[in-house]
């Protein structure tokens, strides 16, 4: 009962189940509201200031604990969405869950992809599938097409450019290494950013 | 329980979502699936034509609250799914309120931050 990260993924394996058993299998989105999850505490003295000034210490600003408290209070139950393709004869249950707005209407959409498939309008493999499979044809004759043009290369300039190709080979070396080194130092500086 | 047209189907599905907004918890559930009974078992993998689509929808209610159990089914027939689901979006969006908005003011108070804190650090 695998929940998917990413709802491409879970679109395109709900495809697949939905080739495979189309009259079985059904989707069930589930749309609930759960109370916000921190109910508001009643203030105490000692202890409320304790953890404030624990809080305050932690995050530079003295303001944002007060606003996140105050959100806190007034939180309005907080919405999940939950997308459940299931087949109940060979018992395969494929899941996607999020708590975004911004994602309903896709969400909706790709329903409407897999209603498609349900009703027999699309019967082709899902795309990726087909996508994947034509790739792997091209690439495998481009792999072969480069092959032979780099060895037509090579046998080209094996007479006498050697060296100037293997100096361009320690030079990208070179370039690789100082950029491995630009790389190290950006994120030593996104960490210090990070701390503060 | 018999099926409902689409207006009907929405303008009652867009009922649940309100009730369901009221109030602090609860579910609404939305299923699809094709209908059983339009199938001989041999033919579904290759249907020689299009099936219509069946859509549920519930409020969520259970065994011990049948009474208040909402229960809504209607049949899309395929030449009208693209336009159903295009309905379908546009209720689902306004009834599920309850959902993370998208936040942009967290982002800019966060970036107005690094601002901030940028010329003090050099």
């Amino acid at each position: 009962m695998p929940y998917y990260a990413k709802s491409e993924d879970w679109l395109h394996q709900s495809a697949l189940l939905l080739q495979a058993r189309p009259s079985t299998t059904r989707i069930t989105t589930r749309y609930h509201l759960k109370p916000a999850r921190r109910t508001p505490k009643p203030p105490k003295s000692a202890d409320t200031t304790t953890t404030a000034a624990a809080a305050a210490a932690t995050t530079t600003t003295t303001q944002q604990p007060q606003e996140k408290e105050q959100t806190q209070n007034s939180k309005p139950p907080r919405g999940h969405l939950v997308l459940k393709t299931f087949d109940p004869s060979s018992g395969v249950t494929l899941k996607y869950k999020t708590s975004k707005a911004a994602e309903v209407t896709r969400l909706v959409q790709m329903l409407g992809a897999l209603g498609k498939r349900m009703a027999g309008v699309v019967t082709a493999a899902p795309e990726k599938v087909g996508a994947a499979g034509d790739d792997v044809v091209m690439a495998d004759a481009a792999g072969a097409a480069a092959a032979e043009g780099g060895e037509g290369l090579a046998a080209g300039s094996g007479s006498g450019v050697q060296t100037p190709v293997a100096g361009a080979g320690a030079g990208a070396g070179q370039q690789g290494q100082q950029g491995q080194q630009q790389a190290g130092g950006g994120g030593k500086g996104k960490k210090k950013k990070g701390k503060r | 329980m018999g099926q409902l047209t689409h207006d009907e189907f929405f303008a009652k599905l867009a009922d649940i979502f309100t009730s369901r907004k009221t109030k602090a918890h609860g579910a609404v559930f939305l299923t699809q699936k094709r209908p059983q009974d339009a199938v001989d078992p041999l033919a579904d993998l290759h249907p020689p034509h299009p099936l219509p689509v069946l859509i549920r929808a519930t409020n969520g209610k259970g065994k011990e609250d049948r009474a208040a159990k909402i229960k809504l089914a209607t049949v899309v027939q395929p030449d009208e799914l693209d336009g159903f689901y295009a309905r379908y979006a546009e209720v689902c969006k306004a009834g599920m309120a309850a959902l993370k908005p998208r936040d942009r003011t967290k982002r800019k108070a966060k970036a107005k931050k690094r601002k901030g804190a940028a010329p003090a650090a050099a």
